[in-house]
């Protein structure tokens, strides 16, 4: 396969995925610096994978899986070390920086407050735990979609399910979000 | 975006800890990102697949030129340059440009009292602390990661290493990082 086919069968075969990856790496990593390198590397690699990417039936689940197995790596590695620097884009923000506003400031600010509870409360769960009730609740994935993607069984995505938003409705009751 | 199975919110409470999450924002990528990571993924893999190719077809030279490198190691002798130790990760400054570095520690519970000791090379000096090359101080630690920036400044071009210190409980852990000024 000369150079420009190949590129443009890897284009082809990735391209419709783009967005559903991209919302994949923001909700494992929660910063969009991080899933742009995510992404990034996600494409490096499928690219290196071309022949087998070619001969699969389903290429979004293969690629989820790859991306989900990258940041797995990725996560082990960073646990490995003690310490580490972080770059200016990568420190936790209010984790909201996709926050969009409406015509209608007060309403806007107290949507705010509560989303920034719940990012508080998001943070307090491990993250298997809190990329689940993500992906579940906020992305609208599948118990079986998640049971492929991080390869564990469909009652134990239950009931890390179930004790995430326990936990969530917990911590934010506690802190008053809930009038 | 829907909830298609086990929805399980089954009370007022449950009902609004979905809505929030349902509503739980996100980040576009950056304009233009897509078309760019794409250019990336395609030029760095076709480069990496040359250099394998390139590594497969010479791989018997250069297997040989180490044999020779290794043979001549014996006989002839290069100076002792000082290397700098990459397993220290680095950051490039600026001379007399202020410069936040960041250091993550993670923590499994939170704690109180702990002290965090951060000793300076000569050279480098922390904002806030004209002089001083100790700076210890009292802090707190939550569950999970936690963030420490340092405003550093390069007075001198000399660089060196910065070690953090943190103590808790009878036990530490010390972070090293080395600093390159320019």
């Amino acid at each position: 396969m000369s150079s420009e086919n190949h590129n443009a069968t890897f284009e082809k075969l990735v391209q419709p995925h783009f967005d559903r990856l991209y919302r994949l790496a923001f909700r494992l990593t929660g910063r969009k610096a991080e899933a742009e390198d995510l992404f990034q590397e996600l494409l490096i690699k499928a690219y290196g994978k071309l022949d087998d990417l070619v001969a699969i039936d389903e290429p979004g689940s293969w690629l989820s899986r790859v991306m989900y197995n990258l940041f797995i790596d990725e996560r082990r590695r960073f646990a490995r070390q003690r310490m580490h620097t972080v770059e200016e884009g990568f420190l936790p923000g209010d984790g909201l920086e996709g926050f969009a506003g409406t015509d209608n400031p007060e309403a806007d600010q107290q949507r705010y407050d509560k989303l920034k509870k719940l990012d508080d409360a998001l943070q307090q769960l491990s993250d298997d735990h809190r990329i689940i009730v993500l992906l579940h609740d906020t992305e609208g994935y599948k118990l079986d979609e998640i049971h492929k993607l991080i390869d564990i069984p469909v009652g134990t995505v239950k009931s890390r399910l179930h004790r995430a938003r326990a936990r969530l409705r917990e911590i934010l009751t506690t802190s008053g979000t809930f009038s | 975006m829907h909830t298609s199975d086990n929805a399980d919110y089954s009370d007022k409470r449950d009902q609004e800890v979905l809505e929030l999450l349902k509503d739980y924002p996100m980040a576009d990528a950056s304009a233009g990102f897509y078309d760019q990571a794409l250019a990336r993924a395609t030029h760095e893999g076709s480069r990496r697949q040359r250099n394998r190719w390139v590594m497969t077809g010479f791989g018997s030279a250069i297997a040989a030129g180490l044999v020779l490198w290794l043979v001549g190691g014996f006989f002839l002798t290069t100076p002792n340059l000082p290397e700098p130790d990459a397993s220290i990760p680095g950051v490039a400054m600026t001379l007399e440009e202020p410069r936040t570095i960041n250091l993550m520690f993670a923590s499994a519970t939170a704690m109180d009292g702990a002290t965090l000791t951060v000793t300076l090379p000569d050279g480098i000096e922390l904002a806030g602390f004209p002089g001083q090359r100790e700076i210890t101080w009292e802090t707190s630690l939550v569950e999970g990661k936690n963030y420490l920036p340092l405003e550093l400044i390069a007075l001198t071009p000399v660089g060196g290493e910065v070690l953090a210190r943190l103590e808790h409980d009878n036990r530490d852990r010390t972070f090293r990082l080395r600093i390159e000024v320019s």
